[in-house]
Order: C-alpha cells, then sequence, then structure tokens
C-alpha cells in the first residue's frame, strides 16, 4: 500500500508537475512529540490545542490562515470576498467554491453536502460542539450546486471567516459522520479518533492520550506532497521532556508546546541539533484590576459586584502606580525567555490591530511613588503602606498554581512594596480558578480578590468577540451565576458604544483603528487591565526537519505538507 | 589417669565467648564468656550429665562442642578428630558421628518440612540408600523412637510435644551418630512423658552403645541417668564426680547448694539436710567476677576466692573440683591425704 | 479453604460498594471541573452546553446510579456481546471518557498491556534484584556487602523516581546515547531487532521502578532472613550436617519467603495501577500515565473507575496473600 501510494505518487508527480522537487512519501516518518497526549482527533469535541493539531494534520477547513494571519484557501478555489461576489453586497453570506476533483483519503469525491453536514453536526444542540461560537449568527447553510456551499448569516457579518476557517473548524465527512449527529455524538468512538479528512495525512493508528499514527494520504490533492511517507506523533511527558527528545536525543522531530525554563532553553539550543521556534499569537499574560470592592465584610451576594465601588482600586493613579513599577523585561526573562515578550496591550497582534502602546514598558518606581503622593496616598502612620481617608493600600493578589506565576507574583510583590502598597499573595488550583464552579469563592470569575493574574488571548486573528468581553453587561455576578467574561467589572459606557460601532464597521482601516482605541481604553488610558507579557508558544524542531513555518494563527502544522527531510 | 582410648569424646580448654558490639559504629566492646575455659573427658558408652542453673552455659557448651558454634579457644576432639579445627567439609563428613537432640522440640523441627523428609534428609546428604531403602530406614528410626509409621507425612505442629522430642530424637539417630549431646530433651515436656523419653535414650544407649551428654537442670533425672556428673556456673565447670559420690557428697559449695534443692529420696538423708539458699543474683557472664565465678554468692569465701580463678584439679578418686578449699598447695584448707570435713568446713566459716 | 474464600469474596461486595461511593463523593467533591480544561476563549454559553453534553451537570447521586449501572451491567454486558456476539448492551451508553469520549474501558484495555510488560518486568525484576541481596545481607549480617546494600535500599527508598528517572535519561540518553527517552507504543515485536529495540526502550523505566522495588523487597528479604537464621531448626539443619547452601535456600530461605510472598502478592495491585511518575516521564501509556491524565483533566468517569479497579485488586490481592500464606505455611489452616 505505501509503496504503491509512493509510487501512484511518484509518477503523478512526474506527469502533472514536472517542476516539483519533492515527491510524495520519499522522506520515510516523520516524529512529533506533545507534552500532552492527543485524546481525540475532532476538534469538535474538543477546545484541547494538542487535539487540535493532531487533527489539523487529518482534516481542513475550507480556508486556513498562513503565519502573517492572512487567509490561505484549503479546499476551495478562491477566498470569497465582495470583489470576487463570494461575499454579498450587505455582508449577509458567503459562498465557497470546492476545488474540482477534490477526494476524500478513501477516494470519495468531496461535495458540498459533507460542508453542511458539518454545519449541522456542530450546531446540534445536543452535541455540545466545541467551536458552537464559530457558527454564530449563520441562518442557513445551503448547496448552490454540488460544489458550492453558501451561508446565509441573520444579519450584516464584516467578519463571515469563522465557520469552516481555520484548523478549528474542519470539514468531516458526511458519509462517516452521518449516525453521530446531537447525543451520539460522543459515542462515535472511532470516527472521533480515525476522522477521515483530506489533509496530507490519514490516521492508521490511534491510541488514546497516546499515540497517532499517520501515513501520507494517496488522495491529497497535491501529488507530490507531502514528503513522508508516514508521521506519529506521540504524546505525554512534559515540555522538558519534549524539547529534550528534539534538542539533546534526537529521537523526534518536532515537539509542540516546548516551554521550558529560559536558562534549559539556552543549554539545549547551545547543543546545535535543532532550533526553537516561536509562535506569538495574541496570549498576553495580564493582571487584571478588580474595579469593585472583593471585601469579605460585604453579605455575600454583593461581594465583588458592581453596588461596591473598589475602596482604592477605583482611582486610577493606584492602578496606573501599580503598573508603573513593574519592570516587564525582568518578567519575560525570568518566565519565558524567547517564550515572551514585554507587552502593554491586550491586543498584541496581529500587526494591524496591534496598537504601539510601549508606555510601560520602562520600569518607573520613583515615578509611581510621586504619582500616589500627588494623589493623596501618603504613608502617615510609618507602617511603610500608603493610606487615605482611613484606607490602606493592601492588596490580596490571586493568580493559579503555577511555578512561573509564583515567580511573577513575588516580583510584583517586591515592587509594589517599594512603592508602599502591601501585599498578599494567592496561589490557587488552576482546575478550580478556572473550573467556573459557582458554588467555589475561588474561582476568576468571582474575583474575590483584588488584583487576579492569568493569561488570555483571542480566537483567530479578529478581536471583536474578544473586546467585546469588556462590555459593562458582560461582568460575572450572582445574577448570572458568575458567568461572563468581563472580570474586572468595567463598565464605560464609551466603551460599550465603540464595541458597537466596530461590530458594524467593515472597513478593514475602520476597524483596526477603533480596535486600537478600545485596547488603549482597557490598558494605557485606565489601567483596568494591566498587560504584562506577550507569550508566545516555543516548539521545537530538529535541524533535519526542513519546512516548518510557524503559524500564531492556525495550527502550527498549518503547513505540515511542506516538510520535508534535510539530507 | 584414664586410658586416653577409650575417652570418645576430649574437652581441652574450650571457651565460647559471644562478642559484644555496641555504639554506632559497632565497637568491639567485650564479651559474653558464656562457656570459659572448659576442659573434660567423656568415655565411650558413658553419659555424662551436665548440670547447673538456667543461662550458665550448659547449651553453650552443647552447641560449642558439635562446631554449632564457632568457639574461641580450645581443643574439642571427637573420636580422635579435633573437631573445633575441621575444615567446612571435613566437618560436614563429621557430623553423622556427633548428634544432638534440642532443649526445644518444636523450634528446631523446621515447620514447612514433613516428619520423613526431617528424618530423611540427613540420608540423602550422608548415605548413598535408594528411595525405598531411605524410607525403610525413615520407618525404622520411627519404630525406634515409638512413632506410628502413619504419621510420616503430617508436618512437626501436629505433633505433640512428646511426640516432637521423639522426632528429634529420631532424627539424631537416623545416621547411627556415636555421641549424642541431649540438650534438656525433657524440660520441655511433662513429668509422665519425660520418664518415656528418658527410657528411651537409656534404652537406646544400651542397644546402639550411644556416648551421651545430657544436659538438664533437673538433678533427679540425671542421677538417673548419667554416669559422671558436671556442675557449671557461669560458664565454668565448678565439679565433676561420678554420680554417687557428688549425690552422696558434693565438694563445690556450689554443688552443694544445688544439691540441697533436690529431693531426697531416702527420708533418713532428708531429715539432715539442711537447704542452702543462695544470696545474690547469678553475675552477668558479660562480666564475671575477677576472682572465682562464685565469690559473690558463696558461703564460704575467703580473701583468696576474690583474687584468684581456681582451676578444675582431681581431688579423689576420679573427682575433679574448682575450689581453693581443696587446693593441694593450700596446706590450710587441708592435706592431700585428708579432705576437711565439710560440717566442720562450715562451722568453721559460720563461726 | 473453599469457604474461606468464598466468605472472604460475599464480605467484598458490601466493601466495595462502599468503597465505590466513596470514591465517587471524593472524585466528585474534589475541587476543579472539566470546565477549566476549555480554553477561555470558548464563550460560556457554549461552555455549558458542552458540559451538559458530558452529563456533567446531573446531581451527583444521578451520576453514580448511572455509572453503578454502567460498570455493573453495561460494562459486562458489552463484553458477553464481544464474544458470544449477543446484544445484551442494546444501545446503553458504556463509561465514556470526558477527555477522549473513548469507552473508558476501552482506554484502560490500549493500557494494560504495556503497564503489564513495563511495571510488571520492573516488579520481576525488582524481586529478582532484591532477593539475592535480601538473602545474602542476613546471611552476612554486618558485613560490607550487608552495609552497602542497606545503604543501596535506603537511597532506592528515597530517592525519587522522577529524579533518578531524569538521571537515567540525562546519562543513558543524553550523554550516552544508548536509551530512547520515549516509549514507542507502536512498536511491534516482530523478529529480533523489534525485540531488542523493545527492551531498549523497557531499560530506563523498568530499571528506575526496579530500584524502587528492589530496595523495599530486599529489605523485608533480609529481615525475614534473619528472623529465621536464628531458630532452633536452622541448627539442627545444620547439626544434619547439611552444606551451607542446603541450610540457607533451603531451609531458611524457604520459610523466610512466607511474609515475603505476601507482601509481594499485595503489591501487585500496584503493577496494575502503574507507576504515575515514571509513566508519565518516559512516556510509557500505562495506566499510571492514564490516571494522572485523567485527574488533570478533570475526567470523572475515567478517574473513579480506575479508582474503583484499583480498590478491588487491592482486595482480591489481600484475599489472594491470605490464602498463599495458607498454603505455603503448613500451620496455617482457613476453614
Ligand atoms: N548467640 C548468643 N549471643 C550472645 N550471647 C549468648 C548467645 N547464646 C547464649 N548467650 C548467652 O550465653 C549465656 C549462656 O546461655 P546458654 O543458652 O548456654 O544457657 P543455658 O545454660 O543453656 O540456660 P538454660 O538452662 O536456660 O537453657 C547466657 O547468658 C546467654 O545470654
Ligand atoms: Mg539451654
Amino acid at each position: 500500500m505505501n509503496l504503491k501510494s509512493a509510487l501512484l505518487g511518484a509518477v503523478c508527480a512526474f506527469a502533472m508537475a514536472p517542476a516539483a522537487f519533492a515527491e510524495r512519501g520519499t522522506d520515510g516518518e516523520v516524529k512529533l512529540t506533545f507534552p500532552q497526549a492527543v485524546s481525540i482527533m475532532n476538534p469538535y469535541l474538543s477546545s484541547g490545542t494538542k487535539d487540535i493539531f493532531a487533527a489539523s494534520m487529518v482534516i481542513e477547513p475550507l480556508a486556513g490562515f498562513d503565519d502573517t494571519g492572512a487567509l490561505v484557501a484549503k479546499l476551495v478555489s478562491e477566498i470569497p470576498s465582495v470583489a470576487n461576489g463570494g461575499i454579498s453586497e450587505d455582508l449577509t453570506s458567503i459562498t465557497w467554491k470546492l476545488l474540482p476533483g477534490l477526494l476524500w483519503a478513501d477516494g470519495s469525491p468531496v461535495t458540498a453536502a459533507d460542508v453542511i453536514f458539518t454545519g449541522q453536526y456542530c450546531m446540534d444542540p445536543a452535541g455540545g460542539c466545541a467551536q458552537l461560537s464559530k457558527f454564530d449568527g449563520i441562518k442557513s447553510i445551503e448547496a448552490v450546486d454540488d460544489m458550492s456551499v453558501k451561508i446565509t448569516f441573520n444579519g450584516p457579518k464584516p467578519n463571515p471567516f469563522t465557520a469552516f476557517v481555520g484548523s478549528t473548524s474542519p470539514i468531516l465527512q458526511k458519509a462517516q459522520f452521518e449516525a453521530c449527529l446531537g447525543a451520539a455524538a460522543p459515542t462515535c468512538t472511532d470516527q472521533n479518533s480515525m476522522p477521515i479528512g483530506t489533509g496530507p495525512f490519514k490516521v492508521t493508528g490511534f491510541t488514546v492520550n497516546d499515540t497517532v499514527s499517520m501515513e501520507a494520504n494517496a488522495n491529497y490533492r497535491d501529488p507530490a506532497k507531502p514528503a513522508f511517507a508516514a508521521a506519529v506523533i506521540k504524546g505525554g511527558g512534559d515540555a522538558e521532556g519534549s524539547a529534550r527528545a528534539v534538542m539533546s536525543t534526537g529521537e523526534f522531530d518536532y515537539a509542540w508546546n516546548t516551554q521550558i525554563p529560559p536558562d534549559s532553553q539556552a543549554a539545549m539550543a547551545a547543543e546545535g541539533k535543532g532550533v526553537f521556534v516561536v509562535a506569538f499569537g495574541t496570549l498576553i499574560e495580564r493582571l487584571e484590576m478588580n474595579m469593585t470592592n472583593p471585601s469579605a465584610d460585604l453579605p455575600e451576594g454583593e461581594r465583588s459586584t458592581t453596588k461596591h465601588p473598589h475602596p482604592f482600586l477605583s482611582d486610577i493613579n493606584v492602578r496606573k502606580a501599580l503598573s508603573m513599577a513593574i519592570d516587564r523585561h525582568t518578567l519575560t526573562e525570568v518566565g519565558y525567555g524567547a517564550g515572551g515578550t514585554p507587552s502593554c496591550n491586550i491586543v498584541p497582534a496581529p500587526a494591524l490591530y496591534a496598537s504601539d502602546n510601549t508606555g510601560c514598558l520602562t520600569q518607573d518606581i520613583e515615578g509611581a511613588k510621586a504619582l500616589l503622593e500627588t494623589a493623596g496616598w501618603v504613608d502617615t502612620d510609618g507602617d511603610g503602606i500608603r493610606e487615605k481617608d482611613g484606607k490602606k493600600l493592601s492588596i490580596l493578589y490571586q493568580s493559579t498554581v503555577n511555578p512561573i506565576r509564583q515567580d511573577f507574583q513575588a516580583l510584583i510583590k517586591d515592587w509594589w512594596t517599594e512603592i508602599g502598597v502591601e501585599t498578599e499573595l494567592k496561589a490557587i488550583d488552576p482546575s478550580v480558578f478556572f473550573g467556573g464552579d459557582a458554588g467555589s469563592p475561588d474561582t476568576f470569575q468571582k474575583f474575590y480578590a483584588d488584583v487576579e493574574m492569568y493569561a488570555n488571548n483571542f480566537d483567530g486573528t479578529d478581536p471583536e468577540a474578544y473586546l467585546t468581553q469588556y462590555k459593562c453587561d458582560k461582568a460575572p455576578s450572582p445574577e448570572n451565576q458568575w458567568q461572563g467574561e468581563n472580570m474586572n467589572r468595567f463598565c464605560d459606557p464609551a466603551y460599550d458604544a465603540m464595541v458597537a460601532e466596530l461590530s458594524g464597521t467593515r472597513d478593514e482601516a475602520k476597524r483596526a483603528e477603533l480596535t486600537k482605541k478600545l485596547n488603549d481604553m482597557v490598558t494605557k488610558d485606565s489601567f483596568v487591565v494591566v498587560p504584562l507579557v506577550h507569550r508566545g508558544t516555543l516548539s521545537a524542531h530538529s535541524n533535519a526537519l526542513g519546512g516548518v513555518k510557524i503559524n500564531a494563527w492556525d495550527s502550527e502544522l498549518w503547513n505540515v505538507a511542506d516538510w520535508f527531510r534535510v539530507k | 589417669m584414664r586410658e586416653a582410648v577409650s575417652d570418645l569424646v576430649q574437652v581441652d580448654g574450650l571457651k565460647m565467648y559471644f562478642p559484644v558490639y555496641s555504639g554506632v559504629l559497632r565497637r568491639h566492646s567485650g564479651d559474653i564468656k558464656a562457656v570459659d575455659d572448659v576442659s573434660f573427658t567423656i568415655r565411650a558408652g558413658e553419659t555424662l550429665g551436665l548440670v547447673g542453673e538456667s543461662g550458665c552455659g550448659k547449651s553453650t557448651l552443647g552447641r560449642a562442642l558439635l562446631r554449632l558454634y564457632e568457639p574461641t579457644a580450645g581443643r574439642v576432639v571427637i573420636d580422635g578428630e579435633d573437631v573445633a579445627l575441621l575444615r567446612t567439609e571435613a566437618l560436614r563428613k563429621k557430623r553423622p558421628t556427633m548428634q544432638m537432640v534440642f532443649q526445644d522440640p518444636q523450634a528446631s523441627l523446621n515447620p514447612r518440612m514433613s516428619l520423613s523428609s526431617i528424618i530423611g534428609e540427613p540420608l540423602v546428604e550422608h548415605t548413598a540408600l535408594s528411595t525405598a531403602q531411605r524410607q525403610e530406614r525413615i520407618y525404622e528410626l520411627m519404630d525406634q523412637v515409638g512413632l506410628n509409621r502413619r504419621f510420616a507425612n503430617r508436618f512437626p505442629h501436629e505433633f505433640s510435644g512428646g511426640q516432637r522430642q521423639r522426632i528429634g530424637i529420631a532424627r539424631a539417630l537416623a545416621l547411627n551418630p556415636k555421641f549424642i549431646v541431649c540438650d534438656e530433651p525433657i524440660a520441655a515436656l511433662d513429668v509422665s512423658i519425660q520418664a518415656q523419653v528418658v527410657n528411651l535414650l537409656e534404652d537406646l544407649q544400651d542397644k546402639l552403645g550411644l556416648t551421651y551428654l545430657f544436659i538438664s537442670h533437673d538433678l533427679s533425672m540425671v542421677r538417673h541417668i548419667a554416669d559422671r556428673v558436671a556442675v557449671m556456673y557461669l560458664g565454668r565447670i565448678v565439679e565433676l564426680s561420678p554420680r554417687d559420690d557428688l549425690y552422696a557428697r558434693p565438694l563445690h559449695p556450689y554443688a552443694e547448694a544445688l544439691l540441697s534443692a533436690v529431693n531426697e529420696p531416702d527420708p533418713v538423708r532428708a531429715r539432715t539436710r539442711q537447704r542452702i539458699l543462695l544470696k545474690g543474683d547469678l553475675p552477668s557472664p558479660a562480666n564475671p567476677p575477677k576472682g572465682c565465678n562464685f565469690c559473690t554468692r558463696c558461703p564460704k569465701v575467703f580473701a583468696r576466692c576474690l583474687s584468684e580463678k581456681p582451676s578444675l584439679f582431681q581431688v579423689e578418686g576420679g573427682r575433679q573440683v574448682a575450689c581453693h578449699l581443696y587446693d593441694p598447695a593450700k596446706p590450710s584448707a587441708g592435706s592431700t591425704g585428708g579432705f576437711p570435713h565439710p560440717k566442720h568446713l562450715q562451722q568453721g566459716v559460720s563461726e | 479453604m473453599l469457604t474461606f474464600t468464598l466468605r472472604r469474596l460475599l464480605l467484598a461486595i458490601p466493601t466495595l460498594l462502599f468503597i465505590s461511593l466513596i470514591i465517587f463523593l471524593l472524585v466528585d467533591l474534589a475541587p476543579g471541573s472539566p470546565m477549566s480544561e476549555i480554553p477561555l476563549t470558548v464563550p460560556p454559553e457554549v461552555r455549558k452546553k458542552m458540559i451538559e453534553a458530558l452529563g456533567a451537570d446531573q446531581p451527583v447521586f444521578v451520576r453514580y446510579i448511572l455509572w453503578l449501572r454502567q460498570f455493573f451491567w453495561v460494562e459486562p454486558a458489552n463484553l458477553i456481546d464481544g464474544w458470544f456476539g449477543t446484544n445484551l448492551v442494546g444501545g446503553e451508553q458504556r463509561i465514556l471518557s470526558w477527555q477522549s469520549r473513548s469507552p473508558v474501558f476501552t482506554v484502560i484495555g490500549q493500557r494494560i498491556p504495556q503497564t503489564l510488560t513495563v511495571i510488571g518486568t520492573a516488579y520481576l525484576v525488582g524481586i529478582a534484584i532484591a532477593m539475592p541481596i535480601g538473602i545474602y545481607s542476613a546471611y552476612r549480617q554486618y558485613s560490607v556487602f550487608d552495609q552497602i546494600g542497606t545503604l543501596i535500599a535506603m537511597i532506592g527508598f528515597s530517592v525519587p523516581t522522577f529524579f533518578s528517572g531524569t538521571l537515567f535519561i540525562i546519562v543513558f540518553a543524553v550523554w550516552l546515547p544508548w536509551l530512547p527517552t520515549k516509549y514507542d507504543t507502536t512498536l511491534a515485536v516482530t523478529d529480533w531487532s523489534s525485540f531488542l529495540q523493545q527492551l531498549r526502550q523497557m531499560a530506563m523505566p523498568v530499571m528506575v521502578l526496579a530500584l524502587a522495588n528492589a530496595a523495599a523487597i530486599s529489605r523485608y528479604m533480609r529481615s525475614s532472613m534473619l528472623e529465621n537464621m536464628g531458630q532452633d531448626y536452622v541448627r539442627t539443619a545444620r547439626a544434619k550436617g547439611m552444606t551451607e547452601r542446603v541450610v540457607v535456600l533451603k531451609h531458611v530461605l524457604r520459610n523466610s519467603l512466607i511474609p515475603v510472598v505476601t507482601v509481594i502478592a499485595l503489591g501487585i495491585p500496584s503493577i496494575f495501577g502503574g507507576a504515575i511518575i515514571t509513566e508519565n516521564l518516559f512516556g510509557v501509556n500505562g495506566i499510571g500515565a492514564a490516571l494522572i491524565g485523567a485527574i488533570h483533566a478533570n475526567d470523572l468517569p475515567m478517574v473513579q473507575t480506575l479508582a474503583f479497579i484499583f480498590a478491588v485488586l487491592i482486595v482480591v490481592f489481600n484475599l489472594i496473600a491470605d490464602i498463599l500464606y495458607g498454603l505455603l505455611d503448613p500451620r496455617i489452616r482457613y476453614e
């Protein structure tokens, strides 16, 4: 089979693409390792990056993003636009045209029915689809003909590139998944672990939370690709072990997510067997300031709600001083090395949307002190802690249990102590902190603390939904069972209005401008969110692997078809 | 002096010290002198009784004789060979000649071996018998000690104490030994069975011409079975006399005290006899007194006893005693020809 | 013996049911939720739907009863269906992992072989190392060998496997590039060279675990030997003129083995339990790695089922240890 497909590929390559310098299946096996093992190959049932990346080698969306964040066609002949008529003038529909002659790995043709089915699959209310938000606002998905699909939205949709775009939203084969709709979705074990796709590889073996074995897809649309005849993803262990397997022992070609301490990074890189590559997406490690009073003296149900403003964090001078006291370069060096860079934005990328906001990058302890001083926050009783009107600058600063975060907490506490702010640290188990249990006092939504630190990002390249999170009505509260993403309980009608404006704006440049303004409103203008570090995903590949183009906007393995063995 | 030829066992200056280690580094800090410079002989076919209170070193002596312990010093000639010097393999070959019946019949039998394998094991090791012959021999031995043949496949815990001791004896007999150390073979048994076992041992001696070292603290049983008796105190033999002489007139003050506790079968003598109660405790064998070992408790102690250890020497015909009172070199204690009357002496001390 | 076994098994049923309830409540009450695994980019409404699809929003007793039914009826029925082609299950849902959506027992079935080969081999190797060391240490108590043995055992006890494992990796995979650091589960042993490859990839995890096991077992062996060595029956054996070999290996060893064998039997459930740290470190996809992965992902059905299986194994092997004791020691009889 392998030989046959290799030969076939070779023949095709010779016949159809004389210019191609690679042939399918000539480079042997490519070995990848993930510190978290792959659980399932269906991104609709998992939100784990490991699962999405692994699946991206096998099942593909209609279009994806390249390493600059630009759209690239995958299963379609062109990216729809208003100009080429793919997007309706009123932005309420988009029409995708499938590539002619496109085949599934099993040899059957890819048709509009598969795309429609995939939409149905994810939008089924009983399915628990993890990517449901990608299908938000879709009114209907219908076939124009066998090879084109029209998606109609409830209203104008400035960014229609969510459904079927990017590795989180690949096309499933209708024939394979037909019996897996709704409540049956999780029970389709075979389908979920060995989906039939259009990608460069097809699954030959799957052991849950351990290994995915793949071979080159004989029906892949580019007959010269992939160069590798087989691929394997071995999961488990830790970042250190994965990095070692590529950078020291050379057992693997590629390791995803090798975030290890900066000194280990340097030592391994010095061995010269491989390189670390960083994908800088939109992940920002930040401090969130609580604008409401978390005091335990308040009755339950009123703590950390908009009923009571925060005694001192509601003063912008305090928030600003806290930000000024922080040395983000030191934090980056200590925590992330090459895997991070200091940042003052919550939208750090794509370049188009990133505000040129660098004011926070230099630490200014004296300035912070002076600011507090002039704002009336002075240490009157000589205990080293500033106070005003009987309110002490005493902060409870919470985060999750994580060695880097504890380092950050300790450093920041020192700086804050220096400017006369007393700081108490708290570290919470991440599964509790992010667990969203309305009964637990320790969730990041309840925010029973003054300051909390975690990382957040947005999906894809469009920050609109992400910026929407800071609207007044997104604040978690007892009324909405503490669900909501506006942790700070930040509320500015001007902000809400601008978000609404953004939703209605189609012009790219205008959207970028609004985005930057919104970003600045919550960061440098108000210091409600205090960004610290723009975090990348550190991966490693050996010098013997060629073609790697790290990508923060889609699966890191987005161009695995182009990978080859360096000889 | 007896003729050396008829001595089956000759013990000369036997010492058995157990080293004591202490401290974190386990440094050698002293010795338990369980057997300290013991010499005696046993004639072929004779039974030598060995008596003494608990902890005086009887078992240790018995085991050291058979090289079940590595003696610290001394010679143990058994049947013409110095057992103390034999190399491992030669010693193993020698083992069939000398056997032991142990004090605790329960503990001395391997709980996981059946009776026939316990008795049969040495036969496999030391003889060339076929399986059938061996089985026959096992039955024969069982018959000899009065064990029902049906029991052959039972395990030790399925027997009574008396039966177990018979197994121990059968086992000891299996290889036709010449010399058997019987270490309190009856101590763990009740009185009715004690007599049976002792009679069995006597019968076997008659039939097989065995030589015994019979260890016991039951003096009346020793009187019944032994030809000569050695009295031990704190690792040393204090008196070694023919049975009748000893029981009639113990020489050593310790022997005297020990025997005074025995029930006197003769009512006339019983009336005149007085029990001598020893005061004080047995000193520790790790730290014996400087002079005579018995000096701390001896009713007749005098200056010399405190500074000089008496050694065992011949007094009257066939009797040996280790006591300064009988030292021929010391005129005040009497002359070589006659012995002071113990009563007189006793008075002398009490005054 | 048979009645004893049956009685013990019957008694075990209510015990195990009770244990299962306790485990369920403990696992459920433990802080954390499968929510925490979902990235923040997923909006709350979608998260809520995902949780509902898992059935994780049901009250705890409803889930417990469902789990009981799945564990004691659906899963065995599924097994029977698989053997005889019957259809007892009739479309009822098996216990599904929240993390991978695959049946928990399928995952366990995939993982048992690795755990048994690696952890089982480590256990056997550990025993094989421990026995001679224990025997000889006791035979020559306080000798140099014994002292070194004691030292090594102490190191084996006290050095955590993640440390010894990392050390092994650095020495045998990084400095001396001899052994692979990641266990390849897909390797099929078909010929000599793949067999060698299998040995190579097992070498490190096996040695790390064997060291830890050997430390404990050699100590048990040593003390048990010492206890027997001073017994009268050993003196009897010597007096019989048996060679030292026979005395030590037959008389002393056989009696000393009784407690050691039971200790070993009691340790067997831990083989099934796998070795969480070692498996994870070397990428052996065994039960231990499954358990820790499930705990991290708050995959309650997986954790619950594994924990309960361990409980069953522990109860069963306790019984086996008791029965073994009776078989080995003629003095003990169960009625
Ligand atoms: N293996 C040993 N190590 C150290 N000391 C020992 C050892 N065996 C015996 N001893 C000591 O040697 C002394 C003599 O012991 P032994 O067993 O010979 O006494 P015994 O006369 O047989 O007493 P019993 O009548 O109670 O059997 C005792 O003080 C005992 O504590
Ligand atoms: Mg004794």
